[in-house]
């Protein structure tokens, strides 16, 4: 008896070593944060939580900028490194070699999608963990092409247009014509289509053209910005689908074949760029708003394709499925997002893990599974509970055509509440010249209510309550968006 | 706009030094190569195809940068204590300090004569690609501008915005930027010269070659 008591214990030990083991892992891992702002101070609380060690980079237009001086703050003037360019991978692995990181956090923007980034963090003479899906799975993804193909042969419903990047004038031109002709047949009011950089993403170098004879133009002015910003003029053309909403589902998979959602978004309120303004978790919500279709059994659709494809890949980290629904309910795939999103934290916000306390941190989650960790839990663990809102506060004139604004913030205040968490790269004890070289953004509000209501009539609140002043060289004073993000509140998850 | 020739040849006759901070272009192990108060020169060759003095080698990832003088004159404030240890981008390495030529002395005193253009703000500057196209079709042509002409793109928080020329016609007589390089806000971007103006701008160029010792 004895001695099988004793055996036990050995069984127990051995089931509890994998355990272990992975925790150890982890914990000596060190991360360069290879971004800047919110999403790098993001970052750097869930390398916290997770008790990892962590440096920062920032160029010289950032020296005043929050994520810099929380990292030096906690960790000393060692914990921040000055580098030419965010984007010259050189400085990232010359710092993260100085340093003796073990693996790359890279945010979004700059390279979190750059498979050649990631591929190359693998495979050099001292690699390090790219903290993001396999390099192979970011460049069949990150493709929008490829992803269109390989979501047709799933029969996965996408927009019609180009299958493959046009570098040809004429090409360009006749399908065009082709997707006109098809919207004039369908009887749609308003026919248009959309000239986009094949190589860009976040809405940026979009176009939409409603009559044949300015496409050559505009056309022209996509391939020239297409090669100046991304070095690459291939463009795409697609059917510019209108009255519709956008919504995004999250998934986070491991190296394990682990795939979990943590529900749907609704990104809608965008900028005249096509910048999301507003977002909101859940992407429909029929018990606020009638919908002219099922809109539960929509959302099931979108999150089970959207499985579908991430199997097939074998996807394995957080990635954002983006979606667009028009009005008669009928789902559109639009692009894979193989990384993590500004907008996650409204998900992780109504997310929540039993047996986990409060709410998901997706950061967290997303460098625990690139580090080769279990999930621990699946999707029959993981409950939503209430609405929760986002509000991108940015300088930029909304009366003009969302500009941006350029200038000093003297006084950047917001009020505390345990229903909301605000993140910002904006020093609040002394003025701040937001650098020109980025967007102007200025900080991410994530408001949580036990419903919509609730969660619009705080989001509400928290507007009216942030106090913000400025001015720029001419000594005018600071233009921000809040007042229009105060009217879009009212918007969201409605057609309207 | 009337100047004081005379005067402003003697400002430049009583200093005529520039110091130029050299600074760490990126990242990487500093070998520094030479002494303080070492005479340094600057590219030569028809083309300036001759790099300059070496200053210092910049390693990074295994990649040696040879970062070579772009000046004439003398090495001063030289940071030893940098020599073999990590930088970050940006660090101040060594001052060289030069003495201004008849070209340059021409490029300064043609800023205070010509309309400039400034920089509206801290962003990057294009022409736009119908203007490249014609200053590439025809190098010798000069470039006649007029207010409201769409001449330049702002690149500024990724965003693209056309510049109209704004201020007198004339002829494009000076570019003061690189395609695609960052100004600062109020930074000098094209210098203009009106068509009657032109003869005395040449005059004044050519008094100063003659007064001018280098």
């Amino acid at each position: 008896m004895a001695k099988c008591r004793q055996v036990s214990k050995y069984t127990l030990a051995l089931k509890k070593l994998p355990l272990l083991f992975e925790r150890f892992v982890v914990k000596r891992d060190k991360i360069i944060i290879a971004n800047r702002g919110e999403i790098a101070i993001r970052i750097m609380r869930a390398c916290r939580q997770l008790g990892l060690d962590y440096v920062v980079v920032y160029t010289e237009e950032d020296r005043h900028s929050g994520h810099v001086r929380a990292a030096t703050m906690e960790k000393g003037k060692g914990a921040a490194f000055k580098i030419a360019n965010y984007k010259d991978p050189n400085e990232i692995f010359a710092v993260a070699d100085h340093c003796g990181a073990t693996a790359v956090h890279p945010g979004y923007g700059f390279f979190s999608e750059d498979f050649r980034f990631a591929r190359r963090a693998a495979a050099r003479n001292r690699p390090i963990t790219f903290i993001g899906p396999r390099w192979e799975v970011i460049r069949d993804l990150g493709s929008k092409i490829n992803t269109k193909r390989v979501a047709k042969a799933l029969n996965i419903p996408v927009i019609p247009g180009s299958d493959e990047p046009i570098y040809s004038e004429l090409e360009a031109e006749s399908l065009a014509e082709e997707l006109f002709q098809k919207q004039r047949e369908e009887g749609v009011k308003g026919p248009s289509i959309l000239v986009k950089a094949s190589a860009g993403g976040g809405g940026m170098g979009i176009e939409e053209v409603t009559h044949l004879d300015v496409f050559r133009q505009v056309y022209r002015r996509i391939q020239n910005y297409a090669k100046r910003q991304f070095g690459d003029e291939g463009v795409l053309i697609e059917q510019c689908m209108k009255d519709y909403h956008h919504l995004e589902v999250q998934l986070l998979c491991s190296r394990h074949k682990e795939v979990v959602h943590f529900g749907t978004r609704n990104c809608t309120i965008q900028s005249t760029g096509r910048q999301k303004r507003v977002e909101v978790a859940p992407g429909f919500d029929p018990d606020h708003v009638a919908y002219p279709f099922d809109a539960e059994k929509v959302l099931k659709q979108i999150v089970a394709y959207s499985i579908r494809l991430a199997k097939e890949v074998e996807y394995d980290n957080v990635g954002t499925w983006e979606w667009i629904v028009t009005r008669d309910g009928r789902p559109y795939l639009l692009e894979v997002n193989t990384r993590i999103q500004v907008e996650n934290e409204i998900s992780a916000c109504i997310s929540r893990i039993s047996r986990q306390k409060g709410p998901v941190n997706l950061i967290k989650e997303q460098i625990r599974t690139a580090l080769g960790e279990k999930l621990r839990y699946s999707q029959k663990h993981v409950s939503f509970e209430g609405t929760s809102i986002e509000l991108r506060i940015v300088a930029e004139d909304v009366k003009r055509g969302f500009a941006p604004w350029c200038g000093t913030i003297t006084r950047f205040e917001f009020p505390q509440e345990p229903w909301l968490r605000v993140y910002s790269h904006v020093p609040q004890d002394e003025p701040y010249e937001i650098p020109t070289e980025y967007d102007p953004n200025l900080a991410l509000a994530i408001v949580w209510g036990k419903d919509t209501e609730e969660a619009k009539a705080r989001a509400k609140e928290f507007l009216l309550n942030v106090n913000i002043a400025g001015e720029d060289s001419l000594g005018r004073p600071i233009v921000t968006n809040l007042q229009y993000l105060y009217r879009k509140v009212d918007d969201i998850l409605r057609f309207v | 706009m009337e100047i004081n020739l005379k005067d402003l040849l003697k400002k430049y006759k009583s200093h005529p030094y520039e110091d130029h901070e050299i600074r760490t272009p990126h990242t990487g192990v500093v070998h520094i190569n030479v002494e303080d108060g070492q005479e340094v020169s600057g590219p030569t060759g028809r083309w300036k195809h001759r790099p300059g003095t070496l200053l210092y080698v910049l390693e990074r990832e295994g990649n040696p940068k040879r970062i070579t003088s772009r000046y004439t004159g003398f090495v001063a404030k030289l940071r030893k204590d940098l020599d073999g240890s990590f930088v970050q981008a940006g660090e101040p390495v060594m001052l060289i300090r030069h003495r201004l030529n008849k070209e340059e002395i021409i490029d300064r005193i043609l800023r205070e004569v010509l309309y400039i253009f400034p920089a509206p703000q801290r962003a990057r500057y294009f022409f736009t690609p119908e203007v490249s196209a014609a200053m590439e079709k025809d190098k010798k042509k000069a470039l006649n501008l007029k207010e409201g002409d769409e001449i330049l793109i702002m690149s500024l928080m990724k965003r693209d915005t056309l510049l109209s020329y704004e201020g007198p016609a004339g002829v494009l007589y000076k570019v003061y930027f690189n395609h695609g390089d960052l100004k600062e806000q109020g930074a000098p971007l094209l210098g203009i010269c009106s068509p009657e103006r032109l003869p005395f701008v040449e005059k004044m160029i050519q008094r100063i070659r003659t007064e001018w010792d280098d």
